[in-house]
């Protein structure tokens, strides 16, 4: 194992860092608070200045970072907490620095050593120390009742408190997606959170979060606004730069950008691909958007007749016209997806790989190859379950179908509401559907939890042991260039059985208003506001 | 009198009973299920069968039933699944205002324009004025108020910017800033009513100035003005009340698309969430307090008749 060249890596972007890390020494934190900061966080706040209004259109489940399964709830959470790690973007590569954690070390390969800032205060005044971030840890990995992100610290050993701003974190195997998993953003499970708040709200901690993060949480109204102000304590020096933050929560996304148009709001942190044109045509506003890490398939159910025949799946898979998918459902906005690595991962994806001979793409006397190899000569009909859901709909179903039925394979589309759908997919009572998984940053999580043979997420039901060990195998890798063609099996695996007929990756948009400043745009649906200011 | 009023509030009990067992069962019998829905994409089965036992959803229906209007009745709301509001202060005393407000926005402008437009259509009846308040009243009932919404967005608050796009305050809090932001989704959700009050007005206008009273009236020499005003327009009062007391239902449907539209926290957008997150105590406490808020006006609307027609306060 070749943990040297990691730890290289990490002490270069650490030296970076050190400047900032020097400033927030002489300022003498620790002191700060314990001497009940009177003065002070009053100078600190006249910096701040601006109170922001950017709505939030998708539905916020809750606040609780160990909990959240939306993406949207992990925009404000972000803001609100910080993560051991953090993602960071320079606007060609993703990588993952320290964050809460001022250094991040490597003692071997299934040890690591973080040391904590010094004098991070909690929102609630309790310190952020070993203990705090141990406790949040423990809250992931085996608290009561089970955080859905438990398995990404499944193979965290042991924890150990070297001393109060030090802890060391050893794991059963070395653990190559440990970056992610202990971001505070789409890990999730790397985020902490407040031990005194937590036991004081029990399982209403998502209606108080208390982190160490820019804001602080003020107020959450039901279907109308979630409130923030600034934290002046927080530990990046001059930062946040906004006073107040509301996060207006909407349902109707052409509301909101009347209400932008109008200057009412100041931006959004999400903006369906349909009114993408819209916003540039405007010229108040920018957009903010790239292919993020994510990508979208047809499913088929390989557990029941028809789709168990590999055949008829190839032949979807070549049948799908991808640049006519990539006009009609996405609006002309998404990339022509191959395989299900995507291009934020910049060290795993290929950007040749149109012309690599790797994944699936349009051919359509291939399909019908395989269409006539297929066990079913006669006419298919197969049901297509779809919902007004993600982020085009129905759209993809109603492009899909004709494709299909060039290959003699009937679609029948069935629209049902999105909780129906929700349940038919999980249940695998479907031949076909569409679906999407987002905010990837490891090939790990890209395919592995959702294509394992007895994986929970794997609802078309394909089934290949060669893959699950080339992934579990991958995992314990950390070294990069040998880690990188495991995942490339992996995938060939997936495309050449056509577990899934894979269509496209998407960009993820987000609008503000020419009035918001200093946004840094992060290929993770991210919407970080500690850098933005009001002019 | 009081044996009358006590038979009104068993009736009114019962039908609420029925109500909330209805909604119950039917959101039941609905595929879906809340766990899935609040643990998004990536969860486990561990997690999902410890989230559904904690939130008491392994029951079967008739215990949820039964716990949950236990509790209702008691006072205790419960609390939602996903987010974990107290239902009672997010139902009863943050939604449930913004409902009652935008509904009697739109009462008031559908009688402030209504009956005064019907009564000029039935006063002048079979003359242009007549057939372009017939083609509006026509073009009102037949637009789809959402649209509607839209278009009112677009014209006055994003080209004009005279008013808001969204956005609810309370005129309790601030009157002027309350009814500002009202004007826009007010006149969305009345334009059924105001064309409906419209046809309704001069329909029964018109036969009401056929009655002996009007021709003694104007015999008497009253002035026009009064004839029409006061012993006319006295007389349609019941029929209108009664199908304002009808229309409320509908009423209160509109204000679903009104509130996604112009985005108010009200009962609307709080049932739509509701019920595509599968959060049955919220539906139940929303579908409890329009079912009630409905019987309730209607009741009031039964009361209202001896106040509005002395016949029937002599036969008493």
């Amino acid at each position: 194992m070749t943990g040297i060249d990691h730890k290289k890596v990490l002490a270069q972007r650490l030296s970076a860092r050190l400047g900032r890390r020097a400033v927030l020494k002489g300022m003498g934190a620790g002191l700060l608070t314990a001497t009940a900061a009177s003065g002070v966080p009053g100078i600190a706040r006249a910096q701040q200045s601006g109170h922001l209004k950017i709505a939030s259109i998708k539905v916020i489940d809750t606040l609780d970072p160990h909990f959240t399964g939306f993406l949207s709830a992990i925009q404000i959470i972000n803001n609100i907490h910080n993560g051991l790690l953090k993602i960071v973007y320079d606007g060609e590569n993703v990588t993952f620095e320290p964050d809460l954690a001022e250094s991040w070390d490597l003692e071997d390969d299934k040890t690591h050593v973080f040391k904590l800032r010094e004098g991070v205060m909690f929102h609630d005044g309790t310190p952020c120390d070993a203990e705090a971030v141990k406790f949040s840890l423990l809250r992931v990995k085996e608290g009561e009742p089970a955080s859905p992100h438990a398995w990404k610290l499944a193979l965290l050993d042991t924890i150990d408190i070297v001393d109060p701003l030090t802890i060391k974190l050893t794991f059963s195997e070395p653990y190559a997606f440990l970056p992610v998993a202990l971001t505070g953003s789409t890990g999730r499970a790397g985020t902490i959170v407040s031990p005194a708040a937590v036991q004081q709200y029990g399982a209403d901690y998502g209606r108080h979060p208390v982190g160490t993060g820019p804001f602080k949480f003020v107020s959450w109204k039901e279907n109308d606004a979630i409130e923030l102000e600034a934290n002046p304590d927080y530990f990046e020096p001059g930062m946040p730069k906004l006073e107040r933050v509301t996060f207006v929560l909407m349902n109707e996304a052409s509301t909101a950008l009347a209400a932008l148009m109008a200057g009412q709001i100041d931006g959004m942190t999400d903006c369906p691909m349909q009114l993408v044109d819209q916003v540039d045509a405007f010229p108040n506003a920018t957009l903010y958007g790239e292919i993020e890490g994510n990508y979208t398939f047809v499913g088929m159910n390989c557990k029941r007749a028809p789709f168990d025949d590999i055949n008829l799946r190839r032949a979807v898979a070549w049948a799908l016209d991808r640049d006519t998918i990539v006009q009609q459902a996405y609006f002309g906005r998404a990339k022509k997806a191959y395989t299900p690595i995507s291009p934020p991962m910049t060290s795993f994806y290929d950007p040749d790989i149109a012309t690599s001979g790797r994944g699936q793409w349009f051919d359509l006397e291939k399909a019908k190859a395989f269409r006539a190899k297929a066990a079913n000569q006669g006419e298919i009909e197969a049901t297509y379950v779809m919902a007004e859901r993600g982020p085009v709909g129905t759209r993809i179903a109603q492009t899909v179908a004709p494709m299909l039925a060039q290959v003699g394979i009937k679609a029948k589309l069935e629209l049902v509401e999105p909780a129906t759908w929700l349940k038919r997919r999980n249940e695998g009572d479907f031949d076909l559907y569409d679906f999407e998984w987002v905010a990837d940053l490891d090939p790990d999580e890209t395919i592995y939890p959702e294509f394992r043979s007895d994986g929970a997420w794997n609802f078309g039901g394909w089934v290949n042991t060669e893959f699950d060990e080339l992934c579990a195998q991958a995992q314990v890798v950390l070294d990069v260039e040998e880690r990188r063609p495991l995942y490339y099996k992996a995938e060939d695996l997936l495309m050449d059985e056509a577990g899934i007929a894979i269509m496209a990756h998407m960009p993820i948009y987000k609008v503000f208003s020419n009035k918001v400043q200093g946004f840094q745009y992060i290929p993770a649906d991210l919407v970080n506001l500690h850098t933005v200011s009001l002019a | 009198m009081l044996r009358q009023a006590l038979g009104k509030i068993a009736q009114t009990l019962v039908v609420l009973f029925f109500v909330s067992v209805a909604s119950f069962g039917l959101l039941k019998l609905a595929p879906g299920d809340p766990i899935q829905i609040m643990l998004g994409s990536e969860y486990s089965q561990e997690s999902y069968e410890q989230l559904t036992a904690q939130l008491g959803l392994d029951q079967p229906f008739l215990a949820q039933y039964a716990d949950w209007a236990l509790r209702f009745v008691q006072g205790d709301w419960g609390t939602s699944y996903v987010a974990r509001t107290d239902i009672y202060t997010y139902a009863f005393k943050e939604a449930l205002p913004v409902t009652l407000t935008l509904a009697s926005f739109s009462l008031a402008f559908a009688i402030l324009i209504g009956v005064p437009l019907g009564v000029l259509s039935a006063v002048k009846k079979d003359t242009a004025f007549d057939a372009g308040s017939a083609v509006l009243a026509l073009t009102g009932t037949a637009f789809p108020s959402f649209l509607l919404g839209i278009l009112l967005i677009w014209f006055f608050a994003v080209k004009l910017q005279l008013f808001p796009v969204m956005g609810y305050i309370s005129p309790w809090q601030d009157f002027w800033g309350g009814i500002y932001h009202m004007i826009l989704p007010g006149l969305t959700l009345s334009t059924y009513f105001i064309a409906m009050i419209t046809r309704l007005t001069r329909a029964t206008l018109i036969e009401v100035m056929e009655q002996p009273y009007i021709a003694a009236a104007r015999a008497r020499g009253e002035p026009s003005w009064r004839v029409i005003w006061v012993h006319g327009v006295r007389n349609i009062a019941m029929p209108l009340v009664t199908i304002l007391g009808l229309q409320l239902g509908t009423l209160l449907q509109g204000t679903v698309l009104t509130e996604t539209v112009f985005n108010l926290p009200g009962i609307g957008q709080m049932l739509t969430s509701a019920v595509l997150g599968r959060e049955y105590m919220v539906v139940q406490a929303g579908v409890m307090m329009t079912a009630t808020l409905f019987i309730g006006v209607n009741l009031l609307v039964d009361l209202s008749y001896p106040f509005l027609d002395p016949r029937l306060r002599a036969r008493k």
